[in-house]
């Protein structure tokens, strides 16, 4: 055997023993998953003992409330929903792409401008919708204002973010050559960087469109307005027929915006 | 070393364009308004239009006005007899209202070289301009290189695009080892070892 063969034996070996170390890894995993299973309460025990009320549940959402005022109660919610995701998505759009500018490390902004930029996206996207919401309803009151104004805000960081990396990723040769020839941080930016980036950028507009109208399915919940605050409403009352019928709507809302945004994606030439 | 000419990378030594230190901010925007670049594989934005793209090497002289009659027409209306007479001079007149993506390699390089002139630079650094170019186009490109009546430093591989200009200057590891007319065997010798 030679001393190539030896020293490769050797590493197999070292590399198939276990160490304590990794013994200690192991049982600390174990033990952190156990935790967590424990205070969650989550067992077999707990999801047979609410087997019954669930299958109570499922008979009663299987016959759904159809009755044509009810009918015309969820195409309220249903067109206020998309009402809230449109509004909310034009907020995001007018305020965080040029935040997503300013952002760019290529657009190469003022480092004091970049940062602030930086930071206030960071805030905008840190706090969830729904808590934006929550801050929201209390200071307007509840409604679908309060709703729109909640997906703007945090569609307006999440678009700088996105946006900015779109930015970044474009090819920089023609970025160069207009700096090269003495076009300022602007006109570079304008003429070279956002062209560019176009496609990618209405893809992601479609992309925040798509995450506004299912955030705004929920915000309801808060009192913020569209179709979850009649489905807060039917779990409340126990009306299982009305929140079947909610959920239906729900699913078919879903299903029409994936087809509609597939084509668009398509459309674009934009990947999926 | 293009770059360096430009203020775009820090350097040792001394450059001087004209008189300006690329090093100097001040100087570094002057010069580049003086300047006109010519990157290897044209680097043209390839979702705007051939006219967009040849007007876009002015823009650092542009004016609200001008950024205007942009917004309009795709073209500062000070520049437009002297873009006509380019695009004609150099066969890409077609080109002007196609996207970037529907030019060839040739056409595209044409364009690049429209951009570089359009603002009448006292100074054109073109690298490697030939590269990517079938033999027929990258002729066509060195003879309009030559053609530009204007300082021209041109930074290429290819020893045939290098003997068709009228100095020759060879670095090897950094330090010049040829200053002249034409690289000879001897002078080849010196770069390639």
């Amino acid at each position: 055997m030679t001393t190539t063969e030896l020293a490769t034996t050797a590493q197999i070996t070292r590399r198939r023993r276990p160490t304590w170390r990794s013994t200690i890894s192991l049982v600390s995993g174990v033990l952190v998953i156990g935790w967590a299973f424990n205070g969650t309460g989550v067992s077999l025990a707990a999801l047979i003992d609410g087997w019954r009320s669930g299958a109570n549940l499922i008979a009663e959402l299987l016959h759904p409330d159809l009755s044509p005022e009810f009918l015309r109660i969820v195409w309220k919610a249903l067109v206020q929903t998309v009402q809230m995701a449109l509004v909310g998505l034009v907020i995001s759009a007018v305020f965080g792409l040029p935040l997503a500018i300013l952002l760019a490390g290529n657009v190469e902004a003022p480092r004091i401008v970049r940062e602030t930029a930086r930071w206030t996206a960071a805030v905008l996207r840190g706090v969830p919708d729904l808590l934006w919401a929550l801050l929201l309803v209390a200071c307007l009151g509840p409604g679908p204002a309060a709703g729109a104004l909640a997906l703007g805000i945090h569609g307006t960081g999440m678009l700088a973010k996105l946006g900015a990396e779109q930015l970044e990723a474009v090819d920089a040769g023609p970025v160069e050559a207009v700096r090269l020839m003495g076009a300022g941080r602007a006109a570079v930016a304008v003429l070279a960087i956002v062209p560019q980036a176009r496609a990618g950028g209405l893809s992601l507009l479609l992309y925040q469109a798509e995450c506004n109208i299912r955030v705004s399915t929920v915000l309801g919940f808060v009192g913020a307005g569209g179709i979850g605050q009649e489905i807060a409403l039917s779990v409340k009352l126990f009306r299982y027929e009305q929140l079947s019928t909610l959920v239906l709507a729900v699913l078919l809302l879903m299903f029409s915006l994936d087809v509609v945004s597939r084509r668009l994606r398509r459309r674009l030439g934009a990947v999926s | 070393m293009l770059r360096a000419a430009l203020g775009a990378v820090p350097h040792t030594g001394t450059i001087r364009v004209g008189s300006l230190d690329p090093a100097d901010r001040r100087a570094t925007r002057e010069i580049r308004l003086r300047s006109g670049v010519l990157k290897q594989g044209s680097d043209l934005v390839a979702g705007l239009s051939g006219r967009m793209n040849a007007v876009m090497g002015t823009a650092g002289r542009w004016t609200t006005r001008d950024w205007l009659q942009v917004a309009v027409s795709g073209c500062p209306s000070r520049y437009q007899s002297r873009l006509q007479e380019l695009v004609l001079a150099h066969g890409v007149d077609d080109c002007l209202d196609a996207r970037v993506s529907q030019l060839s390699g040739g056409q595209r390089q044409r364009l690049a070289l429209v951009r570089a002139l359009l603002s009448n630079p006292g100074l054109i650094l073109a690298d490697e301009p030939t590269s990517g170019l079938d033999t027929a186009s990258a002729a066509r490109a060195v003879a309009e290189l030559r053609d530009a009546q204007t300082t021209l430093v041109v930074a290429t591989h290819d020893l045939a695009v290098a003997d068709a200009f009228p100095r020759v200057v060879a670095l090897r590891k950094g330090r010049i080892v040829h200053d002249g007319p034409r690289l000879d065997a001897a002078a080849q010798s010196l770069v390639y070892g």
